[in-house]
C-alpha cells in the first residue's frame, strides 16, 4: 500500500540512538537503532549484525571459503547444490538479470578483470574472451535439484551489486523479528534502508548528490541503492575507460552520473541501481513497484529524472 | 630470481625470523558415494554456521532439524531446505530412522540428553564443546561415548585445522625445542546477549548470563585455546589461578566479562589465558613460546619466529615470511605446494575455511571411513572439566587444584 504524501512525524523522545558497525563486503555497514531499551537494542543489534557477517563470509569472491568461491570452482562441470537461501539469491539475480534485459548480470567479474579493474592489465583480447563467459544465461538453475551449473568452463559470479542489499534484508529481518520498529541500516551508503522514521521527521532522510537541486529520499520501511559512475577508470592508447561495463558490449558506459532505485527489497533497488546506471535510463522490463532516480551525468548537465511509486510520495526535490 | 619470487620469499629485516606454516596438501572434502543424512539440533548462531559449512560438503544431506524455540526452528528450517524441522530431538530420533549422525549444537547445559540418546539410539555424534556445564554431566556423556560403536565428536575445531597439524609437527620436534612458556587470548566486543521482546524467551536464550548454566567466557570460549594447549602438550594442568570481573558490561549480569587465568602444569610450564567481551584488540591467539622458536597460532594462519641462534634447518630459506610487528614470521601455510603451483602464494595465505569446515568434514570422514574422532569424548572431556574448573576459580577468585583422578573418565 503506498504511503500517504503527508507522512505522519515521529515525536521527538529523549532516546539516545544505539550504534553498531562492521567491516564486511569491502566497505563499513552502520545500524542506527531506536527504542528505549539499549539493552535489547544492542542484543538484538548485534544479531543483525552477525547476519552481515555471515554474508559476508558467503558471498565474498576473493574468500577461499566462500560459497560463491565454492560455486566458481565447481559449477562447471558440476552441478553444485545450493541451500534454499543461496539458491534464492541466485534466482533473484536470474529474474532482474532477465528483466533488465542483462544490463545488470553477476558474471561480469571476468569482464571486469580483463578490462583492467582487478588484478591484470587492460588487454582487448582477454576482453574478447572474457566476453564469450559472460551472461548470466551460462548460469543453470535447477529449481527442483536446487542446483546450479555453468555452461562451460571461465564461467563464474560475483555477487557484489547485490550483496550488501541482501544482507540488509536479511539485517532487518532480524531487527524487526526482535521488535525494532525504528532503524536505519546501510552498507557503505550505498544501500540504505529505513525502518519507521527518525525522532521529528518523516522517515530517515537520505540526500542524493551534494548539490542544492539533487533530491532527498525519504526512506520509511523502504530501500534505497545507489550506483554512481564515479570512481576507477583505466587508460590505454584507445582511451579512458570508466568502471561502469555493459556486460552486454563489454564497453565502458561513458557519461553516467549516477542512479538510484527505490523499493521494499534493498537487493533488487541494489541490482536495479546497477541497470538503471548501465541503462542510464529505467530499463523497460523494471517492476513497477521500484522507482529509479537518474542523475545528471558526469558533466552535471541536465535534471534529475525520476520515475515510480515513490516520486509523489517519499522524494523531495 | 623474478619478481614474483622475490616477493614471495621477501625476508623482512630485523627481529626474529618469522616463518608462515603450511602443510603442503590441504586435507580432501570427503567422497560420499551415498548420501549422508545427517540430523541438527540447535538452531542458533552456531547451527546456522554449521549449516553454512555442509553446504559446502557435497553428499551431505540435512534431513532433520530441531530447537524447542519455535522461532529458530522456523528459522533454522528455512534455511536447511527440505529437512523435516522437530522441537524435541526424541521425535526426530524415532521419526528419522535413517539419520546416520546428529549434530548437537544446543545450549551447553541441553547436550547431555540429546548425547545419551542419540548414542543409545545409535547415531553418530558431533557435539558441541564444551561438552556440558557440569563435570557430571560431562563424565555421563563420555563413559555412553566410551561404550558405543559408534563415532562421537567433541568440537574442539583446533584439532581439525591442517594449519595447527603442521606448527604441532614443529612444536614436537627441536625446531621448537624447550617449553618456556605458553599464552594466548580471544578479545571480542560484544554483549554475549540475545534480544527477543517476549521476555520470558529472552531469559531462556540469555542462558550464557546464568552462572546456573553457563560455564562462562573460560567454558564457553577458552575451553577450544584450552583443548589445543591439552592437544600440544598431552598433558593438562594441575591447577588454575584465576580472577574475573565486569569491565564493559554493566547491564545487571553476574558473569564477569574479562577473565584472566594463569594455568600451571607439573613441569613447571604456565599457561596464561585472558579473554573479554569489552575489546576486540588482537583478536583470538595463542602462542608458544620455546627456546629455538616460538609458533602463533591465529585459527586461520600460522607464524613460526625463529630465534637467531637456532640451528638451520634449510626448508626455511624458501618459506614465505610476513612482517608481524617488529617480528619477521614464516608463514606456516596449508597447501603450500598447490598454491606455490598456481603462483597464489602471494594472495594470502589463510586457510581456504574455517576451522569449523574442517572439524565437520573431520567427523563425516570419521563415520565413512570407520575411524575413531579426530576429538573423542574422552578428550573434550578432560577439557570441560579444565574449564568448568577454571570457571569456578574465576567465581571464587582463587586458585583450584586440579587432580589428576578428576580428569579419568572411567
Amino acid at each position: 500500500m503506498p504511503i500517504p504524501p503527508d507522512l505522519p512525524v515521529t515525536p521527538v523522545t529523549p532516546v539516545t540512538p544505539v550504534t553498531l558497525a562492521v567491516s564486511a563486503m569491502g566497505t563499513r555497514f552502520e545500524l542506527v537503532l531506536l527504542g528505549d531499551d539499549e539493552r535489547r537494542l544492542r542484543a538484538v543489534g548485534e544479531e543483525a549484525i552477525e547476519e552481515i557477517r555471515h554474508w559476508h563470509d558467503r558471498l565474498s569472491w576473493f574468500d577461499r571459503g566462500s560459497f560463491v568461491s565454492h560455486l566458481n570452482a565447481r559449477a562447471w562441470p558440476g552441478p553444485v547444490t545450493c541451500d534454499p537461501e543461496f539458491f534464492a539469491l541466485l534466482e533473484l539475480c536470474r529474474e532482474v538479470w532477465a528483466a533488465s534485459g542483462g544490463a545488470f548480470d553477476p558474471t561480469v567479474a571476468a569482464l571486469m578483470r580483463a578490462s583492467g579493474f582487478r588484478d591484470q592489465a587492460r588487454e582487448e583480447d582477454a576482453i574478447a574472451r572474457a566476453r564469450a563467459v559472460t551472461g548470466f544465461d551460462k548460469v543453470e538453475l535447477d529449481a527442483r535439484a536446487r542446483t546450479a551449473r555453468f555452461a562451460g568452463p571461465g564461467v563464474g559470479i560475483e555477487l557484489g551489486a547485490v550483496g550488501k542489499g541482501w544482507a540488509i534484508d536479511r539485517a532487518a529481518r532480524i531487527l524487526r523479528e526482535g521488535g525494532i520498529s525504528g532503524a536505519l541500516l546501510h552498507g557503505g551508503t550505498s544501500s540504505v534502508m529505513g525502518l519507521g522514521a527518525c525522532p521529528g521527521a518523516e522517515g530517515w532522510p537520505v540526500k542524493l548528490g551534494v548539490k542544492p537541486g539533487d533530491p532527498t529520499v525519504v526512506l520509511r520501511d523502504v530501500s534505497l541503492g545507489v550506483s554512481a559512475g564515479a570512481g576507477r577508470a583505466v587508460e590505454d592508447a584507445s582511451g579512458v575507460h570508466g568502471h561502469v561495463l555493459d556486460p552486454r558490449t563489454g564497453r565502458s558506459a561513458d557519461g553516467v552520473g549516477l542512479a538510484a532505485v527505490v523499493g521494499e527489497s534493498c537487493a533488487l533497488a541494489d541490482a536495479w541501481s546497477t541497470a538503471v546506471l548501465v541503462e542510464q535510463a529505467r530499463p523497460q522490463g523494471m517492476p513497477p513497484g521500484l522507482t529509479s532516480l537518474i542523475g545528471p551525468g558526469e558533466d552535471g548537465a541536465g535534471p534529475w529524472r525520476i520515475d515510480g511509486p515513490h516520486a509523489a510520495t517519499l522524494i523531495r526535490s | 630470481m623474478t619478481e614474483m619470487d622475490r616477493r614471495q620469499f621477501l625476508v623482512a629485516a630485523g627481529g626474529l625470523a618469522a616463518v608462515s606454516l603450511f602443510p603442503s596438501e590441504l586435507p580432501a572434502a570427503p567422497i560420499l558415494i551415498e548420501p549422508l543424512k545427517l540430523g541438527l539440533v540447535g538452531g542458533g548462531r552456531q547451527g546456522r554456521a554449521i549449516l553454512a559449512e555442509l553446504a559446502k560438503i557435497e553428499g551431505i544431506k540435512v534431513a532433520a532439524v530441531c530447537d524447542n524455540d519455535a522461532t529458530r526452528l522456523s528459522g533454522v528450517k528455512s534455511r536447511a531446505g527440505d529437512a523435516e524441522g522437530f522441537e524435541d530431538h526424541r521425535a526426530m530420533l524415532d521419526k528419522v530412522k535413517d539419520l546416520s549422525g546428529v549434530i548437537i549444537a544446543t545450549p551447553t547445559h541441553a547436550h547431555k540428553a540429546i548425547a545419551l540418546d542419540a548414542v543409545s539410539a545409535g547415531r553418530h555424534v558431533y557435539c558441541e564443546a564444551p561438552l556440558a556445564h557440569t563435570i557430571e554431566d560431562a563424565k555421563a556423556i563420555a563413559t555412553a561415548a566410551a561404550g558405543a560403536k559408534t563415532v562421537f565428536a567433541v568440537g574442539h575445531e583446533g584439532r581439525s585445522n591442517p594449519v595447527y597439524q603442521l606448527a604441532r609437527s614443529f612444536f614436537r620436534t627441536d625446531a621448537f625445542k624447550d617449553m618456556v612458556m605458553m599464552r594466548a587470548q580471544c578479545n571480542q566486543k560484544t554483549t554475549w546477549r540475545v534480544g527477543s521482546p517476549d521476555p520470558a524467551r529472552e531469559k531462556v536464550l540469555n542462558w550464557r548470563l546464568d552462572r546456573e548454566l553457563s560455564t562462562g567466557l573460560m567454558g564457553e570460549i577458552g575451553s577450544h585455546q584450552l583443548d589445543v594447549v591439552h592437544w600440544y602438550r598431552n598433558r593438562h594442568p594441575v591447577s588454575v589461578r584465576a580472577t574475573g570481573g565486569i569491565r564493559l558490561h554493566t547491564d545487571g549480569r553476574e558473569i564477569a566479562d574479562t577473565v584472566l587465568a594463569e594455568f600451571a602444569f607439573e613441569d613447571g610450564a604456565r599457561f596464561i589465558y585472558s579473554t573479554t567481551l569489552a575489546s576486540s584488540y588482537e583478536g583470538k591467539y595463542e602462542v608458544f613460546e620455546g627456546s629455538n622458536s616460538s609458533i602463533r597460532l591465529a585459527w586461520s594462519h600460522a607464524w613460526m619466529f625463529k630465534e637467531a641462534d637456532a640451528p638451520t634447518q634449510g626448508w626455511e630459506v624458501y618459506a614465505n615470511k610476513q612482517q608481524i610487528y617488529n617480528e619477521a614470521g614464516i608463514t606456516l601455510i596449508a597447501g603450500a605446494t598447490q598454491l606455490a603451483e598456481q603462483g597464489k602464494l602471494k594472495e594470502g595465505v589463510g586457510l581456504p575455511n574455517s576451522s569449523l569446515y574442517y572439524a565437520l568434514a573431520d567427523f563425516v570422514k570419521c563415520i565413512t571411513e570407520k575411524k575413531p574422532a579426530v576429538c573423542s569424548a574422552a578428550d573434550g572431556y578432560r577439557t570441560a572439566v579444565v574449564a568448568i574448573l577454571a570457571n569456578q576459580a574465576v567465581a571464587k577468585g582463587g586458585e583450584i587444584k586440579i587432580d589428576e583422578s578428576m580428569l579419568k573418565v572411567g
